[in-house]
């Protein structure tokens, strides 16, 4: 197992450095933020200094190890719009998305597999059909149409809801949390559920899937034959089994969410990473648009870890393999 | 129907009448079982025989009440102990199964749950017919792993199924269906997945459970020698109908319907070495087409041909750079090496036929694709004709089209998005044996071979039966005109009839075309009927090698003998 965690772990610094240098060459080429950051009637003389004091004037690779080592010292810069660390840009907004993401993907899980896992006992059920159906709907919907429809249902014509905003949080160890008030919870649940239907769809037709087939394996028909009951079999057997690739999902679409959580959040004018990822991008911030991409990158490499140590966890024959 | 009533108590633990389970199959329904009757008296053995398709497994499935949808039992009646059980709801049918009905299954790398331990399986089991605490529940479950033999039950219950063998995981399935002391177990062919000496083993304990705890045994099988083995009445089913029932003696020796005559008469170990078998002479087979590639430059027929010398294969994990440090430093264990094939030299004289015997993990199925040029062993030379079979440097590659393979598994090996027309002539096209033109002709004279109606060759493979799909395989084989065919296994998973068949047709072409033959195999009668010679291989090492008569009359190796004396043989009849 350590020598496991040691593979992966030297994995991990690879793919980093080649983020690192990806990104930084990929977001250099394009555009030019000195035209955004000083004001188009400014001298030359003005404009040369403010070229010089972020160093654009030095070749790329220099810039490259410039970053590079203010990494390594835990400096990510500055942002040119707000004016602040990054690092600390980045911490400030990313508890709002974690707590969006968070209710999404469990949402999409506790409820999409149980429903999926019926849809596959009972494939033939006009339930079981109607559940499908709704999949297929929640593939197909574009999520920006479907916030917007949200948002006029439930927003503008009940008013029952919302329509944006984080309404009011609670600080929790120096950290700003909506999901603890009231009201908070209810600025949350409409983006939430915007942000869960497409993984709700997936979750289901997975979950389908794996019980469907294994309802028909010898596991199940041998357990049946011991005498177990339906729901025995079902929770202990089955979701044991599919669970290997569930989690896969999960993990892949909790990074992808969090990461690219944009157009939710910026529908429901959410305060979270996605917001400030477009904003970013539409006033060329380049140190922000850097960080946060390799931001983006270790995060998806925790959650492959994670996920790879979760497969250890509930498939002994791996245990074994890596012992 | 024949019904034999002679034997049976007056009250029978399970009594099944006219039972019939169709499946509905497009406009019409498929008869799987369709009135069968017969009944099981407490503690007795009762084995039911078949071929694939026959219905008996059906039969069992019947009677547990676990049909796969959309099946249904259509007419008749099960009685256990009087009790009707046909109609029953499924929570009823759900506090018989397991507690007075049980069952055990074929395979018993599927039918445990991979990811649950023993121990939870158990208790699993246990909870569905009574409330136990985990502490009883694990004594329980360490009391029924030592019925069934299995040493150090107090550690083995902690194991997941992936780290038993198949024999021991058959043992736990037994250990699960014994646990509420039913008073039926129907297995259903529960030994066929295992080997010789293995099946013989669980044959022998089941027998003694069996008489140990007067539970009654319906003991589903495709093998007429291991129920005659077991059973004490015999039923053989074809096409979802009992034709025959009665004593296991009289069944098997005096066979009173045509088609238990015509499966006992396709038994391999019935007839006579290297003589056609009774069976599988209905297929007309027409000559193979003339070869082309020049047949001069080979040794006379007896001749050293195929050359295997000191050949080792070892498997072994890639280590990765941090892992392989963390090894050297103690943090991680090393790597498990397998020594599959260990210092084997054999030679395959021209146009004899070798029989390669071993159990599952002794290296034959290895040393067979080593011989055939697919696997690049770690040491040793091949060579056929006196010619290296595969290339020098770094990466090997096979660069004779005179070896050719059949495989075990019909239904793996043909590409099933090919035509079975460009599956026979993709090999003699890649290596300019005939030109496209030529092609489709070619493949005709081939099926035409292999008894296949030459109009087959634009279908796909899943068109066709198991034992057709193996005539495809070996019409493959044959089209690349080779002189030595390795056959790995290639009627294991075939019902005897059909075996009859392609051994048959192994016979007629190996004459036809001086072919020279290893045979892999795990089946020693059918290596008996087939094979000049025998090699005996046991944990990658040749023990024994020498003529097949002089072997099977007087095995010299412990191991030999011990094989031999695993094989169920047929009561012979008193005439």
């Amino acid at each position: 197992m350590l020598g496991f965690i040691l593979q992966r772990l030297w994995q991990a610094l690879v793919v980093v450095i080649a983020m690192s240098a990806l990104v930084f060459c990929g977001v250099y080429a394009v555009g030019n933020p000195i035209d955004v950051l000083i004001s188009p009637d400014a001298t030359q003389d003005i404009r040369a200094a403010v070229i010089a004091q972020y160093g654009l004037d030095q070749p790329l690779w220099q810039q490259y190890f410039t970053f590079v080592g203010r990494i390594l010292h835990g400096d990510f810069g500055r942002s040119f719009v707000y004016n602040m660390p990054v690092s600390e840009l980045i911490l400030s907004r990313l508890p709002a998305t974690l707590e969006l993401t968070l209710a999404a993907v469990l949402f999409a899980s506790l409820v999409g597999i149980p429903i999926g896992m019926y849809a596959g006992y009972k494939p033939h059920s006009p339930v079981s059909r109607a559940i499908m159906a709704l999949s297929i709907l929640g593939f197909s919907v574009p999520t920006f149409w479907f916030g917007l429809m949200l948002i006029m249902v439930f927003a503008v014509q009940c008013g029952c809801m919302p329509a944006g905003g984080r309404g009011e949080t609670v600080s929790l160890f120096g950290v700003d949390f909506s999901f603890l008030t009231g009201d908070g919870l209810s600025h949350m649940i409409l983006p939430a559920l915007n942000l869960a239907l497409f993984k709700f769809s997936l979750m289901i037709r997975l979950a389908r899937a794996g019980t469907r087939e294994l309802m028909l394996s010898d596991t199940v028909k041998f357990a049946r034959a011991a005498g177990l009951s339906e729901f025995t079999v079902l929770s202990r057997h089955v979701l044991r089994l599919i669970s290997i690739p569930l989690v896969t999902v999960f993990g892949l679409e909790l990074g992808s969410t969090l990461a690219f959580a944009v157009v939710t959040e910026t529908i429901f004018s959410w305060p979270g990473l996605g917001k400030l990822i477009i904003d970013s991008i539409t006033s060329l911030d380049r140190p922000v648009m850097v960080a946060y991409l390799m931001f983006v990158a270790l995060l998806f490499i925790v959650i492959n870890l994670v996920v790879d140590l979760a497969y250890a966890l509930l498939d002994p024959r791996l245990r074994k393999g890596r012992a | 129907m024949t019904e034999t009533t002679s034997n049976m108590v007056a009250t029978p633990l399970l009594e099944v009448t006219n039972l019939k389970t169709w499946f509905p199959s497009g406009r019409g329904e498929l008869k799987a079982v369709d009135g069968v009757s017969f009944s099981i008296a407490p503690g007795e053995v009762l084995g039911l025989v078949g071929e694939s398709g026959s219905g008996k497994s059906i039969t069992g499935f019947s009677i547990i009440g676990l049909i796969d949808e959309p099946g249904r039992i259509v007419e008749g009646s099960i009685r256990l102990e009087g009790r009707e059980l046909v109609g029953l709801p499924s929570h009823g049918l759900r506090a018989i199964r397991g507690k007075t009905i049980s069952m055990v299954f074929q395979d018993p790398m599927m039918t445990l749950n991979p990811v649950l331990s023993i121990g939870t399986q158990i208790k699993l089991a246990l909870e569905a017919h009574e409330n136990i605490s985990a502490t009883d529940a694990r004594q329980r479950a360490i009391k029924a792993l030592a019925q069934v033999r299995i040493s150090d039950p107090e550690t083995k219950v902690d194991f997941f199924p992936h780290q038993f063998s198949g024999g021991m995981r058959q043992r736990v399935a037994i250990a699960i269906a014994l646990l509420h002391r039913p008073k039926l177990i129907i297995c259903d062919e529960p030994t066929t997945a295992l080997d010789v000496s293995i099946q013989a083993e669980i044959l022998a304990e089941m027998k003694e459970l069996v008489s140990e705890l007067g539970t009654a045994l319906i003991w589903i099988s495709h093998d007429l020698a291991i129920v005659s083995s077991i059973a004490d009445r015999v039923a053989v089913m074809k096409s979802g109908n009992i034709v025959e029932i009665g004593p296991a003696l009289g069944v098997l020796t005096k066979p009173q319907h045509d088609y238990t005559k015509a499966l006992l008469d396709a038994l391999p170990s019935r007839a006579k070495p290297g003589e056609l078998l009774l069976r599988g002479s209905g297929i007309t087979d027409a000559a193979p087409p003339p070869r082309k590639s020049a047949t001069a430059n080979l040794p006379p027929l007896g001749g050293p041909y195929l050359v295997i010398d000191h050949a080792v294969k070892r498997f072994e994990k890639p280590v990765g750079l941090l892992h392989g440090l963390a090894i050297k430093s103690g943090l991680s264990q090393p790597v498990t090496v397998v020594q599959a094939v260990d210092g084997v030299s054999i030679s395959l004289k021209r146009g004899e036929v070798l029989g390669l015997v071993g159990e599952s993990g002794s290296g034959k199925s290895t040393l067979g694709r080593i011989a055939a040029g697919i696997t690049v062993p770690t040491a040793g030379t091949i060579r056929l004709n006196g010619q290296p079979v595969m290339s020098a440097g770094r990466s090997p590659k096979k660069i004779t089209t005179r070896i050719q393979t059949i495989f075990q598994d019909p239904f793996a090996s043909l590409n099933g998005r090919m035509r079975i027309g460009d599956i026979i002539a993709e090999g003699p096209l890649a290596h300019r044996l005939v030109s496209r033109a030529e092609a489709p002709e070619y493949v005709k004279q081939w099926l035409a071979a292999v008894g296949l109606d030459p109009t087959f060759a634009n279908r796909f493979p899943h068109q066709f039966s198991g034992g057709q799909r193996q005539r495809i395989a070996i019409a493959r084989a044959l089209a690349m005109q080779p002189d030595v065919i390795v056959c790995d296994e290639p009627v294991a998973s075939l019902d005897v009839s059909i075996q009859a068949q392609i051994i048959n047709l192994l016979i007629r072409l190996r004459a036809e075309l001086d072919l020279s033959l290893i045979f892999i195999s795990h089946d020693l009668s059918v290596v008996r009927r087939l094979c000049d010679r025998v090699a005996i291989m046991y944990q990658g090492r040749l023990v024994e090698e020498g003529e097949a008569g002089a072997i099977y009359a007087d095995p010299q190796h412990a191991y030999t003998k011990r094989l031999l004396a695993a094989v169920p043989v047929l009561p012979q009849a008193a005439e």
